[in-house]
């Protein structure tokens, strides 16, 4: 497959990654006080499986570009964990934008 | 009309979805297990195989969590134990699907496969999802 195809798959991966990590920061920073603060539920009745379901999906596409190979043990791991870490996938963004940048340049594999 | 009302339709694009979802992950298994077995033998079928994980299985795949949990919503299932030890079983498929979908990039790329054998997985999840789904153990 092309560099092409690489980079759309790793711009995925940055997008849900960052999905992840936005949608618990709403539902922990907003939706949860407002629960509390106001009695409101319905946010946390509607941000929980949303985030449930961004966390699927980061978790899915960390596999399968894990399986795909180019990353280290390290960045593998990084790629996992950040799955559990609270907001880490933020951090995410520039291990991704150095992958590209590398694919882009030839210099990965 | 209401989601209740569309539940059997629902179920029966839920077990369509299935179906799709399980064919292109066994066919995949399998494709991949030659090529480890015989290096270039699936050189052929690469391209095919991985435009159909592309547009068959993975859309298979997306389906089949969005019917399903729209059933599981719709009729409360989601307290049943049948349902839990299900959705363990379908996490894995998933993710079995997420390590051979990364193989086929390889493929694709023709670059050596990792051994990794998932016919196995595969079957004992699938007679685990079907029988807890419509046994309901
Ligand atoms: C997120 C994933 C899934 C959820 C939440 C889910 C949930 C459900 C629910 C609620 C039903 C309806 C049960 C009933 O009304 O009797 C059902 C039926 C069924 N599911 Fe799933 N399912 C999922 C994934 C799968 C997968 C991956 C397969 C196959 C590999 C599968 C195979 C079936 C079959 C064959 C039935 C029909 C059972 C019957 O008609 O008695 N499901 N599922």
């Amino acid at each position: 497959m092309s560099s092409h195809d690489d980079s759309t798959q790793l711009r995925w991966l940055g997008i849900l990654s960052v999905l992840e990590a936005t949608t618990l920061v709403l539902l922990v920073a907003v939706a949860v006080p407002l629960k509390h603060i106001a009695g409101w539920t319905i946010a946390v009745h509607v941000m929980g499986p949303v985030h449930g379901l961004a966390f699927l999906a980061y978790c899915w596409a960390a596999i399968q570009s894990i399986a795909e190979g180019g990353w280290s043990r390290l960045e593998a791991a990084r790629l996992l964990a950040t799955a559990f870490i609270p907001f880490a996938g933020f951090a995410n963004v520039r291990l991704i934008a150095r992958k590209s940048a590398a694919l882009r340049t030839g210099v990965v594999q | 009309m209401s989601l209740a009302t569309l539940y059997p339709w629902l179920k029966a694009l839920h077990v369509v979805s299935a179906f799709l979802f399980v064919a292109g992950i066994l066919t995949t298994s399998m494709v991949l297990a030659a090529e480890r077995a015989n290096p270039g033998s699936a050189a052929p079928v690469a391209g095919l195989l991985a435009k159909s994980e592309r547009w068959l299985t993975t859309p298979a795949m997306l389906l089949v969590w969005a019917f399903g949990l729209t059933l599981a919503v719709t009729a409360g299932w989601f307290s049943s134990t049948w349902l839990q030890v299900k959705l363990a079983f379908v996490v894995l498929l998933s993710a079995v699907h997420g390590l051979q979908s990364g193989q086929l990039r390889r493929l694709v790329r023709k670059k050596a496969l990792k051994p990794l054998p998932t016919l196995p997985l595969i079957l004992v999840s699938l007679l685990a999802v079907v029988v807890l789904a419509v046994v309901k153990l």
